[in-house]
């Protein structure tokens, strides 16, 4: 009989994974939140919109060439888009919502590749509208052809911000101060890597030439200390830091905008490998949280597989590569897996995978978040959005010893609300481990759901 | 290996341990006070609960107990000296009947509850529905409602306790489990974690996980785990002013100020994991929409599991041991709602060996060997 699979994740790593399981006569279901296949690098807007011009021509031709073997693959393929995974307690037990319907679903496996989502890096007026992170502002240049602002501040580390402010200028935008946190020859004494890489760093050249030829003022290793505006955003605050974090004596640049768009790299979508119960590490520069992995994804679950960046950032090249891996020893019989002649057959995507990594290495090396970066906020400043939690509220449970996620979250309701501690979780890890000296490892206990869903949806299970 | 020493140990930082610890530090009697938990701030059932306390009950010395300890909850920022408050909302708790019978115990309990002062009343299904619209009309008959009734945050109550205990000088430890307990000539020596300690005087506060402690004593303590799971949904605009409970559906549901909606969902399940289970949102979720409808829409954000204790007649188990100086206290499932009380009674009874108290000679640990069963009409319908 065949084994059924069932994918989370309709990016690069997930599409691959289920093209490649479907390919070996899996029956495959792919779950996604987005409406149409690509997730987030390969976002795709609405078709009326056409077909977007503003990614290079390398990244297009990924993405198209992935996109339609997808199509081809799609008619035998369970595809659901607007459905949401929002619990998993083994491959037998998958928790999926889509409108106001829920069901149960069960598989010989599961692969998860939800990828990751941005680190905030908490500043007084971080949450003033009119501020946001890279990966919101090329959702709306992508789906929507919206400029994130007419007048946009870019800051923080990483390549995402060079693309971003390369995406806003050949969108059409203006801006008004791009701040890269390190020097952009970080990372280029790794010759073996940037070789491996090489079809990347040409693309990221261009994007850098982009930036470059519009004249646009440069303010290498300044940060945004303070956004101001009540309403919106009317100007950012930007500065040098010293190592303890505080500011250095007249680097402060008060530049007017309507936008900030910031990038502090990354954390792991992790919680429901985490929920199933896998076994987790933490890493903090490539995703925080991370379910541990072998070369085929596979975690310490038994049908639990985990595919592309959230077993820790590895970028779309990787991700598609290693979403073929995934999805191969996913459909595989467990006697097959187990013969040699299954590795030996995937030799070559697995030295592939391996020089694609050894590239990542010097993008981890611009990933590089100082301590200092968490010193800035001050006691008033806002960490857990959803439960009005600030950092001074945090202090004061710091000083009862409330210094685990755990014990945080109850004495404090961090993380307790809508996003549930997706965005103020790794802050409140860096903060009490800056503060209170805690061990940032601890992780919260993992809770369903992943995502909200009514009671209604709840009551309204369909078999599956 | 730690050095520690003390006159009293306190096993368990739950609601109990830690009230009965402040009660005994407030009287400054020169006593050293350690109280270990094997697990972390709030781990525990005092931290897993629906938050709700109220004096509707059919016996005396239930509602005693929680007039008392309401009394406590009220003042207790100030007592505690706890500026932010522990979350106290006193909008009333609507105890709801489906069915006659349901309805004639609650009318009988109410008729005790006058008798002991509570302000309580008995309404038709109409004002129930009038005072909580989401409600579900089918098969309501009606509910008894006292609007002294309410609840506070569990977490702040715990954390007001824990501050205000290391301001008076008790040690309190988390991560740190007590392995065995040996009479050792007039005192006990108490295997720790980290070593061993002398005291003269134990109190367990460990609910279900007391007999293990015990057991090997000899002494024969009947308690057992019981498993409840609770969900919450993100912030709703008012809907649910009083706490509510069905005791037909054996759900409880508190609407807390910042909106979010607490359901405390109760099911046969044995065993002490705290562990959120796959089948729990497609049990629970049915269930819900049928007490309340009108709160169907609403996101359901999280669900946790949490382990609380069960006595073979449902009432709490508090007092001495067989064993001189060796004290117990076990809640049967409402320690948050009667912690302040609890802490008082067992204060006076582990520091001057008062029994005395009327709740307390009721509440003892011999008992069952006694045959004694305490029957409250308000929890044998549940």
């Amino acid at each position: 009989m065949a084994r059924s699979i069932i994918v989370v994740g309709a990016g690069p790593a997930g599409l691959a994974a289920a093209m490649q399981a479907e390919g070996q006569g899996a029956r495959v279901t792919l779950v996604d939140e987005g409406q149409r296949p690509g997730g987030q690098i390969y976002r795709q807007g609405p078709p009326a919109l056409g077909r977007e011009d503003i990614a290079g021509a390398a990244e297009l031709r990924r993405k198209h060439k992935l996109l339609e073997a997808f199509e081809r693959a799609r008619v035998r393929i369970d595809y659901r888009p607007n459905t949401s995974a929002f619990a998993l307690f083994g491959p037998r037990d998958i928790h999926v919502a889509s409108g106001d319907q829920t069901q149960v679903l069960s598989a010989d496996g599961v692969i998860l590749a939800s990828g990751v989502r941005e680190v905030a890096v908490p500043f007084p007026g971080w949450t003033t509208p009119g501020v946001m992170y890279a990966g919101g502002a090329q959702s709306l240049i992508k789906s929507q052809r919206t400029l994130p602002g007419r007048n946009v501040v870019v800051a923080g580390c990483g390549p995402l911000p060079i693309v971003v402010a390369a995406q806003i200028l050949r969108a059409g935008g203006k801006i008004a101060a791009f701040a890269p946190l390190h020097s952009l020859t970080a990372g280029v004494g790794n010759l073996t890597g940037l070789w491996h890489g090489r079809g990347v760093v040409l693309e990221g050249l261009r994007y850098l030439a982009t930036v470059m030829k519009s004249g646009v003022a440069r303010l290498t290793g300044f940060v945004p200390i303070r956004a101001r505006g009540i309403d919106r955003l009317e100007s950012v605050v930007l500065a040098r830091l010293d190592a303890a974090g505080a500011v250095e004596k007249g680097s402060e640049r008060e530049i007017a905008c309507d936008a900030l768009v910031i990038n502090y790299g990354f954390a792991a979508n992790s919680e429901l490998a985490a929920l199933a119960g896998a076994r987790m590490r933490h890493e903090e520069l490539i995703g925080g949280w991370l379910p541990e992995v072998d070369d085929f994804g596979r975690t310490s679950v038994e049908g639990v597989f985990v595919a592309g960046d959230m077993a820790g950032l590895r970028g779309a090249l990787v991700a598609e590569t290693e979403g073929c891996l995934v999805g191969a020893a996913a459909a595989a019989s467990p006697e097959i897996f187990a013969k040699r002649s299954f590795e030996q057959s995937w030799h070559k995507e697995l030295t592939h995978r391996r020089r694609l990594c050894e590239f990542q290495k010097v993008v981890r090396a611009m990933l590089d978040r100082p301590r200092a970066l968490w010193a800035i906020a001050d006691d008033d400043t806002m960490i857990c959005r959803c439960e009005n939690v600030n950092l001074g509220h945090l202090r004061f449970a710091f000083s009862a010893g409330h210094l685990a996620p755990n014990t945080i979250k109850r004495s404090t309701r961090a993380a307790m609300g809508w996003c549930g501690g997706r965005t103020c979780l790794p802050m409140i890890a860096a903060l009490a481990e800056l503060h209170a000296k805690a061990s940032p490892f601890a992780m919260m206990t993992p809770r369903p759901l992943a995502r909200p869903v009514p009671l209604s949806a709840l009551a309204n299970q369909t078999k599956g | 290996m730690t050095n520690r020493t003390a006159d009293i140990l306190i096993v368990g930082a739950g609601a109990f341990g830690l009230s009965c610890a402040w009660w005994m530090a407030k009287r400054r009697d020169g006593s050293r006070i350690l109280v270990v938990d094997e697990g972390e701030f709030a781990g525990g059932a005092s931290g897993r609960n629906g938050a709700g306390f109220r004096m509707q009950w059919g016996l005396e010395l239930n509602i005693r107990l929680c007039q008392e300890s309401i009394k406590f909850f009220e003042s207790a920022a100030r007592e505690l000296d706890y500026p932010p408050g522990i979350a106290l909302k006193q909008d009333g708790y609507l105890v709801l009947a489906h069915s006659e019978k349901a309805l004639k115990t609650l009318e009988a309990a109410v008729r005790t509850q006058h008798r002991f002062g509570v302000p309580s009343e008995v309404l038709d299904a109409k004002e129930c529905i009038k005072l909580v619209p989401p409600l579900g009309r089918e098969r309501l008959r009606g509910g008894s409602f006292c609007a002294l009734d309410g609840s506070a945050s569990p977490f702040l109550w715990l954390d007001a306790l824990l501050r205000a205990c290391r301001r008076q000088g008790v040690d309190v430890v988390y991560g740190i489990r007590a392995r065995s307990i040996e009479p050792v000539e007039t005192r006990y020596r108490v295997q720790l974690d980290d070593g061993p300690v002398d005291v003269a005087k134990i109190l367990i506060c460990t609910d279900w996980a007391a007999p293990e402690l015990l057991a090997p004593l000899g002494i024969d303590v009947r308690t057992e785990p019981l498993p409840k799971e609770i969900l919450v949904t993100s912030p709703a605009p008012p809907a649910v002013k009083p706490i509510l409970v069905s005791l037909e559906h054996k759900i409880a549901v508190n609407q807390v100020d910042r909106g979010s909606v607490i359901f405390t969902v109760s099911r046969a399940r044995s065993g002490t994991t705290t562990r959120s289970t796959g089948d729990f949102l497609s049990f629970a979720a049915p269930k819900i929409v049928d007490l309340v409808p009108g709160l169907a829409h609403v996101p359901v954000l999280r669900a946790w599991g949490g382990v609380s204790s069960v006595t073979p007649d449902m009432q709490p188990i508090i007092g001495e041991t067989e064993r001189e100086g060796l004290f117990v206290a076990v809640s049967s499932y409402r320690g948050f709602m009667t912690s302040p009380a609890v802490g008082r009674i067992m204060a006076a009874m582990v520091l001057d060996g008062d029994t005395n108290d009327p709740i307390a000679s009721a509440l003892h640990p011999r008992r069952f060997a006694a045959g004694e069963m305490i029957i409250e009409p308000l929890l044998n319908q549940e």
